[in-house]
């Protein structure tokens, strides 16, 4: 047997650059990786997919040496690794582009850039300087653009943070970079210009690990997807010959048909009117109408003034003028509590740090936006609280181990039910979701969507922030696109593609026509 | 706005949509840089120098060198201690639970200057006294390191339990009394050296400039601040968390022994009440915050708090202002920088 | 749940109890090493000495204090709030006023300096930690000024009313006022924080204000509620305090502070999910007065004693902290 087999084979393949065998992770109750393996081709780009909990970000931080596996084994380039802390991983090769931006946000962009190997490179190995220098050379070598001189981290979009952290993922010179969400908070030209920089580190030879929700993305850039699901790999597939349905079939284990679910409501009364109001210097002039009934879609860029109406009609930015009419009565949202009051309810896009109480349970965090409705004479009446949330935790399918969990413990997906949990059990009347889908998983998407039209067709009114142009189209009525402060178009979703909301959205096109249109219909 | 100011500058990098600030000053403020940062520090700076103006307008040796000199001098034990607080606060964070603090301190610094005096009196040499009073310090700093990096206790109640043991440790060599020293080193000191100076000024300004040049010339400067400001940063770039933070409550304890030598040679001899400073050191770590453009613990803003907490005691000494209102006016003073960076703050972060 | 991953909760659960148990098992230890050591240590008259002389007021201004930590801040002017309580208290009695009237007027020095906190505080947005030591400061000037550089005021002796001395020195059913008071405010102070709708607004806002903010609770009016009772309480102790020495003693309540902190924080260490709670502060109070007094009963001077609570309270905590720490 032995003889029959040396004839065919004269050169061996090359080592795979990274085999991970087996891996077993456990966190408190939860298994966060059951067996899982994952082997990347050397030069290659290889997709990492999966619904949030199915372990892709477990299995990067073992890479990472932030998770110590129970059991597995790693090797690189053919070469067993044992014991990786985070402090080797840069010897080893590899590079990460974490989900959450890791960077120090009080310090300059070129501190922040050469944090922990200032020395390297520049002339006197213990002294610091030139930093700043140094940092805007790097920034133009991989993406051609220079970022404010003197700017803090914190003084950045995330956009610009993001650039900072992959530039310095890539001077370390890695033979292996690991990219966790990268465009997740990038425009779309900006993730463009990011994937054009991936095709050239791979056509350096460099091999990457490409994590993503976004299976477009994958389907374009990877040459091979490993597929996990419940903390395992399910199968390693060429995305170029499979189809968007068939890697969904693989990341739920079944068909999610039906993505973007229609609602059946007839707009009604008007829920929400804005008449020219201004928020300086972000928004002027603003003026909408949102009735019962109506999903509303709003898109922009960074800096359209999306973010900051969303904000102020929240009571969360000051509104300079101009009036906002909720329910047919003039309202004067001075903070959050006045907006509450009136029926407001904001799902944030940042959900840990402004939507969920990460250290309280799902049960303390549910009914926090309704505590009056749990309590007799300001005494909490802890058994219709717990049966509230328990309620809650039924209908919206949130997966935990019970009322009692820390939210931080749950995924992505069941985090922002409970955000959304927190409203209904206020029975909220207008819903203003900003990037409510934001790094959730394609099966947790669909239930959002769900809900969202099942609120809608209930008489409330949606008003839904968001730059995932599908998400949209998909289960919106109309959407406005805003372009430095003002709105410049409203496009009806029925017959509106990607392609021209995309385009009004960079371009501010379509100014025209919605003038012209107020014009006509003023005459 | 002209559209055609948009992506100027990145004609030859089709596809980049990031504001250029130099083009678009107004979208790039929208996209959320408000460098107003600058700005409020400069502020805090107008505010001193409006205190200090009043003071040399009403008395004009205010701003004689002999006068400025012993604001220095006076400044010192306070300003060493504030300097120690800062290098902690810096690697730890300022949350002040969850952060970095060290709350003995005022107690290292009782005890060692206990330390330095008993011997003196006992007829030690110089140099032996010396050594003993920074080993003292030295040996706060690592039981506090030791305390919340290895047993895990949190800094606020391991200090405050380490700033017991030293105030109870000054009571047993002091037994509640005034230690009085002399020998050259003490009168060296006390003296004043160049300029009309004091040598405790220049005690002061020494250590401030140790510090400042080792946080600003070398790494250790941007590596400390990542431990403590983003913890998760300074793991990703493996940085040791622990190494830096017991670095920084050895310096402490060091700073604490330093200050307790001060103190000694600036009243000549050991005296007690010195857990009366901890509040006053955490104040002027603190009030040093609003002098950096960061907001963050810095050395030179903690140096300048302490000349500037110095100096109001100092003015109101000459305006005869009674010396009850210093506390008072200090407090006010304080809220009100930090109650005015707080409000540009809050705009910032909206 | 899984059978493996319910089977390994039960191995679990272990671990996290003897850290959380610590601090009792550390007491319970220091109580019997010094009741062997010291026969008059485990006495009814010690005991109650103890609890009247060094746990009463401590243990009310740890209540104050504890209010402050669960709604995220430290509130360093618990001492100030006892001290301007009592200033205004005996200024009042020593003017003749009857002694409700002082009281009253104690009470309202104290809600005046939780309003002072609570403007700094939810108004300016300045850090609970720094507000408060600002008005730490100006407390410390006010009482120079008015006792000229921090002279005692006694009530003479020949006008010391009879309900003063009641206040002071009194009991119901055999049981010393000021414990009474430490029970009734105990009891209200962990029916408010966990029991009530306010209470978990607290804790909202103390664990994480902008998620508070964005549920729409009444941030600043939560806080104002909080630093003014966190003041008023610690005035009440202030008038006990008075009221047991008949006199008021400058910047006596700062004696109160450090203790009253790493009592707060010693019972949040104790709670199972780490949240400030008051059955945990007031054990933090009981621990600090039995170590002191048994030290003191084993007869170490008043020097040494300082050094034995603090090595003591060191070791408790090290002991308390010890083992796996929850993910995080």
């Amino acid at each position: 047997m032995a003889a029959a087999e040396p004839t065919t084979r004269t050169l061996p393949d090359p080592p795979p650059a990274l085999a991970m065998r087996d891996l077993i992770v456990t966190f408190g109750p939860t298994r966060a990786l059951d067996g899982a393996s994952l082997t990347v081709a050397p030069g290659t780009i290889h997709g990492l997919i999966g619904q949030n909990g199915a372990g892709k970000s477990t299995l990067i931080k073992v890479l990472a040496g932030l998770v110590t596996p129970e059991a597995g084994t790693i090797a690189l380039h053919g070469n067993p690794v044992a014991g990786i802390t985070p402090a080797r991983v840069e010897d080893l090769g590899i590079a990460f582009i974490h989900q959450e931006r890791l960077l120090v946000p009080t310090a300059t962009v070129g501190e922040a850039l050469f944090l922990g190997r200032e020395g390297a490179g520049s002339r006197f190995g213990c002294l610091l300087g030139g930093l700043q220098k140094r940092a805007e050379a790097a920034i133009g070598r991989f993406f051609g653009i220079r970022l404010p001189r003197n700017a803090l981290i914190r003084d950045l979009t995330i956009a610009q943070q993001q650039i900072v952290q992959i530039t310095r993922a890539l001077l370390a010179e890695p033979k292996i970079v690991v990219f966790d969400e990268p465009t997740a908070a990038l425009a779309k030209r900006e993730a463009e210009h990011l994937f054009a920089a991936i095709a050239r580190l791979k056509a350096q030879g460099l091999t990457t690990i490409y994590i993503s929700h976004y299976l477009a993305e994958i389907e374009r850039l990877c040459d091979a997807v490993t597929v996990m699901r419940n903390g395992r790999d399910v199968a390693e597939v060429d995305p170029r010959r499979t189809s968007t349905a068939a890697l969904t079939r693989l990341m739920v284990g079944r068909d999610v048909s039906d993505l973007f679910p229609r609602h059946r409501a007839e707009p009604g009364a008007p829920m929400l009117a804005l008449a020219g109001v201004s928020v300086p210097p972000a928004l002027r002039d603003m003026s909408f109408v949102l009735r019962r009934g109506e999903v509303l879609g709003l898109t922009g860029l960074l800096g359209s003034g999306a973010k900051e109406l969303v904000q102020a009609l929240f009571g969360l930015l000051p509104i300079k003028s101009g009036t906002v009419t909720v329910d047919g009565r003039v309202a004067h949202v001075a903070n959050p509590h006045d907006a509450v009051r009136r029926g407001l309810a904001l799902v944030p896009e940042n959900r840990r740090a402004h939507g969920l109480a990460l250290n309280l349970g799902i049960r303390e965090n549910l009914t926090l936006a309704s505590l009056d409705r749990v309590s007799r004479r300001g005494w909490l009446d802890r058994v219709r609280e717990r049966a509230q949330a328990l309620r809650l935790i039924g209908d919206l399918q949130i997966k935990a181990a019970g009322p009692e969990a820390p939210v931080r413990t749950l995924s992505g997906g069941n985090q922002q039910k409970v955000v959304l949990g927190k409203w209904l059990a206020r029975e909220a009347g207008l819903y203003i979701l900003d990037e409510p889908t934001i790094g959730v998983d394609i099966a947790a998407k669909a239930e959002i969507y769900r809900l969202i039209a099942g609120l809608a067709e209930g008489g409330a009114g949606i008003l839904l922030l968001s730059t995932d142009l599908d998400e949209l189209l998909g289960i919106c009525d109309r959407v406005l696109v805003l372009y430095r402060g003002a709105i410049v178009s409203e496009h009806p979703t029925a017959g509106t593609t990607a392609d021209s909301l995309l385009n009004a959205t960079l371009t501010g096109a379509g100014a025209c026509a919605r003038a012209c249109a107020e014009t006509s219909r003023a005459a | 706005m002209p559209p055609s100011a948009t992506d100027r500058g990145f004609e030859a990098l089709p596809g980049v949509a990031l504001p250029d600030p130099a083009a678009d000053p107004e979208a790039w403020l929208a996209g959320g840089v408000k460098n107003l940062a600058g700005l409020r520090s400069a502020g805090s700076f107008l505010l001193v120098l409006a205190v200090l103006a009043v003071f040399a307008a009403w008395v004009p040796a205010f701003l004689g060198t002999a006068n400025l000199g012993l604001i220095l001098a006076q400044s010192s034990v306070l300003g060493i201690l504030g300097l120690g607080l800062t290098l902690v606060l810096i690697t730890g964070g300022t949350d002040v639970v969850a952060g970095g603090i060290d709350l003995s301190l005022a107690g290292t610094l009782g005890l060692s200057a206990a330390v330095f005096a008993g011997l003196n009196q006992a007829g030690v040499g110089d140099a032996a006294c010396v050594a003993a009073a920074l080993g003292t310090g030295l040996a706060v700093g690592l039981v506090n390191a030791v305390a919340v990096l290895r047993l895990r206790i949190p800094p606020l109640l391991a200090t405050l339990a380490s700033m017991n043991i030293c105030a109870g440790l000054e009571l047993v060599i002091t037994e509640n009394t005034t230690i009085s020293a002399a020998s050259p080193l003490i009168d060296g000191l006390g003296g004043t050296g160049p300029l009309d100076v004091p040598v405790l000024g220049y005690l002061l300004l020494a250590v401030a400039f140790l510090f400042a040049a080792s946080l600003r010339l070398t790494p250790l400067g941007p590596r400390a601040y990542a431990v403590g400001a983003h913890p998760e940063a300074a793991r990703a770039a493996g940085l040791s968390m622990s190494r830096y933070r017991a670095g920084s409550y050895l310096a402490s304890g060091l700073s604490g022994g330093l200050a307790g030598i001060a103190s000694v040679a600036f009243l000549n001899s050991a005296t007690g009440g010195s857990a009366d400073m901890l509040l006053p050191v955490v104040a002027t770590a603190f009030l040093g915050v609003v002098f950096s453009r960061r907001l963050v613990p810095t050395v030179t803003g903690t140096l300048l708090a302490a000349l500037f907490v110095g100096s109001l005691t100092n003015g109101f000494q000459l305006l005869h202002v009674s010396t009850y209102w210093v506390n008072g006016i200090e407090g006010a003073l304080i809220l009100a920088v930090v109650g005015a960076t707080a409000a540009s703050a809050k705009g910032h972060a909206a | 749940m899984s059978l493996v991953t319910a089977e390994r909760r039960r191995l679990a659960l272990p671990a996290a109890e003897i850290v959380r148990f610590g601090i009792p098992i550390a007491l319970g230890l220091v109580l019997v090493a010094f009741s062997a050591a010291a026969p008059g240590f485990l006495t009814v008259a010690n005991v109650t000495g103890v609890l009247v002389n060094n746990v009463a007021l401590a243990a009310i201004v740890a209540i104050a204090m504890t209010l402050a930590v669960a709604a995220g801040g430290t509130d360093l002017s618990v001492g100030t709030a006892v001290d301007l309580g009592s200033l205004a208290f005996i200024t009042a009695i020593g003017a003749g006023q009857p002694v409700a009237l002082a009281g009253l007027y104690g009470l309202l020095a104290g809600i005046g300096t939780g309003l002072f906190n609570a403007l700094l505080i939810a108004r300016l947005s300045i850090t609970p930690f720094l507000a408060t030591l600002g008005t730490l400061f100006i407390g410390h000037s006010l009482q120079q000024l008015t006792t000229d550089g921090g002279n005692p005021v006694y009530v003479p002796a020949d006008r010391i009313p009879a309900a003063l001395a009641i206040l002071g020195h009194g009991s119901v059913l055999g049981v010393p006022l000021a414990l009474w008071l430490v029970l009734i405010f105990g009891v209200g102070a962990w029916l408010l924080l966990a029991r009530t709708r306010f209470g978990r607004e607290v804790l909202a806002v103390g664990t994480q204000v902008e998620v508070a903010i964005h549920s729409g609770l009444p941030v600043r009016r939560i806080l104002t509620l909080v630093y003014v009772a966190s003041a008023a309480i610690a005035a009440l102790a202030g008038i006990l305090l008075s009221a047991h020495v008949n006199a008021y003693v400058p910047y006596a309540g700062n004696a109160y502070l450090l203790d009253s902190i790493g009592a707060a924080f010693i019972g949040t260490s104790l709670s199972r999910n780490r949240r400030p709670n008051i059955p945990g502060t007031i054990l933090g109070v009981v621990l600090f007065a039995f170590v002191t007094n048994g030290l003191l009963l084993v007869g170490w001077n008043f020097y040494w004693q300082q050094v034995g609570t603090g090595v003591l309270i060191f070791l408790t905590l090290a002991f308390a902290f010890a083992g796996p720490r929850p993910h995080v």
